[in-house]
């Protein structure tokens, strides 16, 4: 197998160049690139036009301290072979965020439609936002951070008053 | 029960299995279907469609979303049906318990008439699980007693 050069800083030149944000070459074929939540579904569209094609995954981190969710979107190239990261920040209190649906379809939607009910991000332009998993849930987004699943469960599902079941509880 | 089990003893001379498993459920039985403890040779088989069940195994945390599907496999079985749990998730929810997603309370949702503890439980256990069945129906008579006249004909 033959070692093909990468073209990491020819990457961040060009999104530099257009969004005037700085993009950080982690280390080799892994880019950070930094944006506000208005400039994301563009950023994404001319990413794509770089031959960023595969969306692997979405996350969101929760920083309760800060009052924000991170965003953050992975990026494959398979003509250039480079991870780019895409990261965006949105209020905690209100999680909305445009759809990048639009732009990787399926593989954007089942990720949305996860995030929807783990985080209760808000995607909007996504027409799906049905529950994945969490059939019947209506409790709080149980991924954040501030949300006790213990104490839920002990009050939820244990009986007290029932000699097995009031160990869980102690 | 002794009226259904005189209607299953002309039914069931092998028990068919339908598995549900979730997560690492079927990790449990494996051992079974292999050549070592081969469930074969006690007429066990794991069989495709739910409609030609005897026994439904069911193993693994069960989620809210996954017991729903469960209890539509449980109706698609003809009667006389058993439904047998294995491991420690399907009793109390095992490492589980404090999910808020797990099923905690099996019997709230299906009808299980054999628990069979372990994590997993072991070939041995299901056996024994099995064999109650094969007692309770006269396919087999308990042990250390011979079949009945009726049956040896």
């Amino acid at each position: 197998m033959t070692e093909t050069p990468h073209n990491e800083n020819k990457v961040i030149g060009e999104i530099s160049s257009k969004f005037k944000i700085e993009g950080k070459l982690q280390r080799e074929r892994r880019i950070w690139v930094t944006t506000v939540k208005e400039s994301l579904v563009a950023l994404c569209n001319f990413a794509k036009g770089l031959g960023f094609e595969h969306l692997s995954a979405i996350s969101v981190t929760d920083w309760p301290d800060e009052g924000v969710f991170e965003l953050t979107y992975h990026l494959w190239s398979y003509s250039e072979r480079i991870l780019l990261t895409i990261k965006t920040r949105i209020g905690r209190a209100n999680p909305v965020i445009d759809s990048v649906v639009p732009i990787w379809k399926e593989s954007a939607q089942i990720h949305e439609r996860e995030l929807h009910e783990l985080f209760g991000v808000e995607f909007e332009g996504n027409q799906d936002l049905a529950p994945l998993f969490l059939e019947d849930w209506d409790g709080p987004p149980p991924f954040r951070k501030d949300f006790n699943w213990r104490d839920y469960v002990r009050e939820r599902y244990y009986d007290k008053t029932d000699e097995r079941e009031k160990t869980y509880c102690e | 029960m002794v009226k259904q089990a005189t209607k299953m003893k002309r039914l069931i001379n092998a028990i068919w299995i339908f598995n549900w498993f979730n997560s690492c459920g079927f990790c449990e039985l494996v051992p079974l279907v292999g050549s070592r403890w081969d469930m074969e040779r006690f007429g066990m088989i794991i069989t495709g469609t739910p409609r030609h069940a005897d026994v439904l195994f069911i193993a693994g945390y069960q989620t809210f979303k996954s017991i729903k599907r469960a209890q539509i496999i449980y109706e698609q079985m003809p009667d006389p049906k058993a439904v047998i749990a294995l491991g420690a998730c399907t009793m109390s929810g095992g490492m589980y318990w404090d999910s808020y997603n797990t099923v905690k309370r099996l019997t709230d949702y299906i009808p299980v008439n054999i628990y069979i503890p372990g994590c997993p439980p072991r070939p041995e256990a299901v056996f024994e699980a099995c064999m109650k069945i094969f007692h309770h129906v006269g396919a087999v008579p308990p042990h250390g007693k011979k079949f009945a006249k009726s049956q040896s004909k």
